[in-house]
């Protein structure tokens, strides 16, 4: 009778203990998971880099900046001198136009580079096979903190296809845009479309003006 | 006198507004002309004209003012036939727009052309009635100037109230301390008793808890348990920052960029796929599209204020729309931290192992504001790795099954052979 009464103790006991854990990490587990504050650290001076890093500031120089924009012509390993060359004006654009040419060769695998490198920089405006009809250029509503609002709608750059018949606001065809004149874009940008040359190296917009003229001929 | 001002000027702006409204009925005497012109404008004008703000090119509000309709035809029709005929107006304005030549429109007939005017008139109209409505807003400012002075004078009112009703209570109190005075014995006999009586519930109470061991005993437990369990997760989590969210110096809101607009995370963050760094973009890429966004639609045809404080990063003059020469960087707070002392490369990540952003960083495209998802401890990447399966469809592995036929044929391997002459192997 004792021991039983023993063993009820115990079982009461465990109970006793289950239900407590429960109900601490219950109420030790409120809220949304997110905080304001890092929390405790131990050794914070483990985390911090002894070299600076790329978006830290930095007292020793005169902007306070460690991202520095490199000296005024210089040129980055593997880049040409294609801003001393062709200025961001409508006759460099013609020039520009005239004599360059892709100095990739056309193959499959550029072209799947090109492919790629065009969805993730161009689409978003110029619309996935260059209908100009990209993601932020079409009618689109957000739900978050701030309620329901419709989002203000990119202008439709023309299309790059042939059957499309869109004109350049340079003259000519869309679609008889050449490879040099595609390049000046991609480096200075033109009417709304920015400078897309702090992306792209020039290897990669010679890959996305090889894909463009793909979709030109659509 | 304000009122009468105000009045009169709600009058005038009413007055204005129906005057308009009448100029743009009488103008656009043909509808059809005007919603063909919609199309047209919507087609081919958008992408570097806005009615009521410059764009690539000038607002077209009031263009009909400036300039006669035979002289917008042949402008839109062929904009440099016009200007290399030397027609001094047209050669002003390309000099004035720095030379940018708007196409030429030669497939418009001269009646879509009008129609496109009449359609521009239309909406200019409707932008000078809306701000009028924001005139109407304006009035509403005056309404609500008269509000304020009825604020004023409610508000002196309730203070001549609290006033009145603070001079009554000092009386009352006053009478009240009296009648104290007068009858502090008895007073103090009431209040022995009261004690008393409380304190012997209060006892009691306690005596009976403390009498049932059991609930004693599972009080204590509740509450060690309690800090136990805060204990171990608090421990756990010194300095794994799951979950952190700070305030940004811009509410740039990943659910619209990602989510809505699905941009694509590496437009912005460029180094992920061919970097060690994901990296922060440099605010020119924000102004690619920036330069034309400026969610006025919401903020009565200003500028949304988190907008602006890219422009003065950058030094953009949205009015004149050039840059000065006096940019500030903006200064994002880091969430994601390793230590210094763990190598982590994105590029090896994004590129090699094809790993979706979302599988580190959560349902970026879903975050009005970024907090951190992944733990980042090392036992959660060593956790991942002891599970992933190698793509081994890969140039490197060619190299290294290279090298293992070599060696097991008894060839003479060097270190460089092997890559020990790679800068990076010694000075990263």
């Amino acid at each position: 009778m004792k021991e039983n009464m023993l063993v009820m103790n115990k079982k009461n006991f465990l109970g006793a203990v289950c239900m407590a854990v429960a109900f601490a990490a219950v109420t030790t587990a409120c809220g949304d998971g997110t905080t304001r504050s890092t929390g405790w650290e131990f050794s914070r001076n483990m985390y911090d880099p002894l070299a600076y890093n790329p978006d830290q500031p930095n007292n020793n120089f005169k902007n306070k900046q460690t991202a520095q924009t490199p000296p005024a012509g210089t040129i980055p390993q593997g880049f040409e001198k294609f801003a001393d060359e062709y200025s961001n004006t409508p006759e460099d654009y013609q020039k520009a136009g005239a004599e360059l040419t892709n100095p990739l060769e056309v193959n499959e695998e550029n072209l799947t580079q090109g492919q790629h490198l065009y969805l993730v920089n161009c689409a978003v405006c110029h619309g996935a096979e260059g209908k100009g009809d990209g993601s932020i250029t079409k009618d689109r509503s957000i739900t978050d903190s701030r309620g329901t609002r419709q989002l203000e709608n990119f202008p439709n750059p023309p299309a790059y296809g042939r059957s499309s018949g869109a004109n350049s606001s340079r003259g000519g065809l869309m679609a008889d845009l050449s490879a040099g004149k595609i390049y000046h874009t991609i480096y200075y940008g033109l009417n709304t479309m920015g400078s897309h040359a702090s992306q792209l190296n020039p290897e990669e917009r010679w890959k996305v003006v090889m894909y463009v003229q793909e979709l030109q001929k659509k | 006198m304000r009122n009468i001002s105000s009045v009169l000027g709600r009058f005038a702006k009413s007055i204005s507004v129906s005057l308009v409204l009448l100029f743009a009925v009488t103008m656009s005497s043909n509808a059809q002309d005007a919603k063909e012109g919609a199309a047209l404008f919507k087609a081919n004008c958008t992408a570097c004209h806005k009615v009521d703000r410059k764009m690539t090119g000038p607002a077209l509000a009031g263009m009909s003012e400036r300039h006669s309709e035979e002289w917008l035809v042949k402008w839109i029709k062929n904009s440099g036939a016009l200007i290399a005929s030397g027609d001094p107006v047209a050669n002003q304005i390309f000099e004035e727009w720095n030379k940018v030549a708007m196409p030429a429109f030669t497939q418009f007939s001269d009646d879509q052309i009008k129609g496109i005017i009449a359609y521009v008139k239309e909406e200019e109209a409707k932008a000078a009635a809306k701000s009028a409505g924001g005139d109407g807003a304006g009035s509403g400012a005056a309404a609500s100037s008269d509000a304020n002075t009825l604020m004023i004078i409610g508000v002196a009112a309730i203070l001549l109230l609290a006033i009145g009703v603070i001079v009554i209570l000092s009386r009352v109190i006053r009478t009240l301390e009296k009648v104290i005075a007068n009858n502090a014995a008895a007073i103090e006999a009431a209040k022995a008793r009261n004690e008393a009586h409380e304190e012997s519930g209060k006892v009691k109470f306690a005596q009976k808890f403390l009498k049932n061991k059991k609930l004693v005993g599972f009080t204590a437990l509740m509450v060690v348990a309690l800090l136990a369990v805060l204990g171990w997760q608090t421990m756990w989590n010194v300095g794994v920052h799951t979950g952190y969210k700070p305030v940004q110096p811009i509410k740039f809101s990943h659910q619209v960029h990602a989510g809505v607009n699905q941009i694509d995370c590496q437009y912005c963050h460029g180094g992920a796929y061919k970097s060690k760094n994901a990296s922060i973009p440099s605010a020119n890429v924000c102004m690619n599209c920036h330069n034309t966004v400026t969610a006025a639609d919401h903020y009565d045809g200003e500028t949304s204020p988190e907008i602006m404080k890219l422009y003065r990063a950058v030094d953009w003059n949205p009015d004149t729309r050039e840059y000065g020469n006096n940019p500030r960087p903006i200064e994002w707070v880091r969430i994601h931290n390793l230590p210094d002392f763990a190598y982590f490369n994105h590029s090896q990540h994004v590129s090699v192992a094809g790993l979706e952003c979302q599988t580190c960083h959560g349902p970026i495209e879903s975050m009005e504001e970024v907090y951190q998802y992944s733990p980042l401890t090392m036992k959660w990447c060593v956790d991942c790795h002891r599970t992933t399966e190698v793509n081994a469809d890969n140039k490197y592995y060619d190299q290294l099954i290279e090298a293992h036929e070599k060696l097991k044929k008894g060839e003479k391997m060097t270190a460089a052979m092997i890559g020990g002459l790679e800068c990076g192997k010694c000075h990263y």
